[in-house]
């Protein structure tokens, strides 16, 4: 059963600000991004390394630099404790599976380092779908 | 009392194609020689585990070098290398590692190597299977495109975190964290050559038309891949080592890209099988 998203937005909002290989290096780890999860869409606003702002309904004028877009039965594998193989990080899945990553991706290489970690929190906050 | 390790290191001079190279290797162990090569854009601390195996080098010679422009190996010291771009071609690697052996003066030695190591060791069995005793290509495929990318050497981006953080989930989630984390700072150091590897990993390197001219017979090819691999996966090894004369393809699950670097006790489980058949095939 999905979440409530709100809650989950406060999770992964917690789980990220006190990630501490995040903090190590959180200075500059500021970006917008989407996760397209098919069946619920949230913008994660990030500011040196904390999360600003998690818009769980954007409207369609929104903006962000780069979108993870996905089915929700990806990103149910991906929020898996110990991901299958191809669904285990961002590459693996843009490569093998349905993953898309699209918009600014220099914005994500920017910030690959501390998005990766941060991504990986899903395998302990679950995903909304 | 000092804590040091039975492992040493050295250089050797010798020259490739008129480039002239310094060349750095970790050695340690007795017996058959075991030359291991890296992974694009990283250095022989990768074989830190296979090193230090005593069952292994019990019986192996194991020598992990830095190809040039790697960890202590320079770039050449004979050109202005810095005036062109660096793509390391299928050619230059093949006579780069049998100028090697033959500068440390190795007989009959298996060869293994990881990732670009991998394909190579495939092109190794196709033009001199006469210089191997077998070749152990892990991770490794007739072809694996995709990697040639500008993202590792962007200028507006922190290089050195692209190369480590875009190999990470190459590694997999079952492996130790402590070993991923260790991969990943050797993925920072090798930013300024990692493109140019790929060059002949994802460009240059592409067997899909010569499998059938390679003969497991005459030198044991013995493939190894990670289910977590998802550049080179499973069955693209298996198919592979499928057309390839009496080669052998092992699957090794659980475990990614960087085999003897993220998780070496499991790697050496698979590891020891190769050398179990090869040890039966050559006699030895």
């Amino acid at each position: 059963m999905a979440q409530d998203i709100e809650d989950w937005a406060n999770r992964l909002k917690h789980l990220t600000d006190n990630d501490p290989t995040i903090a190590a290096m959180g200075k500059y780890y500021t970006c917008t991004f989407m996760y397209d999860m098919e069946d619920r869409k949230v913008i994660v606003e990030m500011h040196d390394g904390k999360v600003k702002n998690i818009n769980t309904d954007p409207r369609p004028l929104d903006a962000y630099d780069f979108a993870l877009r996905a089915s929700a039965r990806t990103w149910r594998e991906f929020a898996e404790p110990l991901p299958k193989p191809m669904f285990h990080g961002i590459w693996a899945a843009s490569f093998r599976e349905d993953l898309r990553l699209e918009g600014n991706l220099l914005v994500l290489m920017q910030n690959l380092r501390n998005f990766t970690v941060q991504f990986e929190l899903l395998r302990k906050c679950g995903v909304p779908v | 009392m000092a804590r040091h390790s039975p492992v040493t290191g050295r250089y050797v001079t010798l020259e490739v194609d008129g480039l002239e190279y310094k060349v750095f290797y970790l050695h340690n162990g007795e017996g058959t020689p075991l030359i291991c090569q890296h992974t694009a854009g990283c250095h022989n601390h990768q074989w830190r585990g296979l090193l230090e195996d005593e069952e292994i080098t019990k019986n192996y010679h194991v020598i992990a070098y830095d190809l040039p422009r790697h960890g202590k190996s320079d770039p050449p010291l004979n050109t202005e290398w810095w005036k062109s771009e660096y793509r390391l071609t299928a050619d230059h690697f093949v006579n780069f590692i049998v100028a090697l052996c033959d500068a440390l003066d190795l007989g009959d030695p298996i060869f293994m190597g990881s990732s670009f190591g991998g394909n190579v060791a495939l092109q190794l069995a196709l033009r001199r299977p006469d210089r191997f005793r077998a070749v152990i290509p892990v991770e490794a495929a007739d072809y694996a495109p995709g990697f040639f990318l500008d993202w590792w050497h962007h200028p507006h981006a922190n290089a050195a975190q692209v190369c480590a953080s875009g190999v990470w989930d190459l590694m997999s989630p079952h492996s130790p964290e402590k070993d991923r984390w260790a991969t990943w700072h050797y993925y920072t150091q090798g930013s300024e050559t990692f493109k140019g590897d790929l060059y002949f990993y994802s460009v240059d390197h592409d067997l899909r038309n010569s499998l059938k001219d390679i003969d497991g017979r005459k030198c044991p090819v013995v493939m190894m891949t990670g289910t977590y691999d998802y550049l080179t996966p499973p069955e693209a090894a298996d198919n592979t080592a499928r057309q390839i004369k009496d080669g052998v393809y092992i699957e090794m699950t659980d475990i990614g890209h960087f085999p003897m670097s993220e998780n070496y006790p499991l790697f050496r489980v698979y590891l020891k099988e190769a050398l179990r058949i090869i040890r039966e095939r050559t006699g030895a």
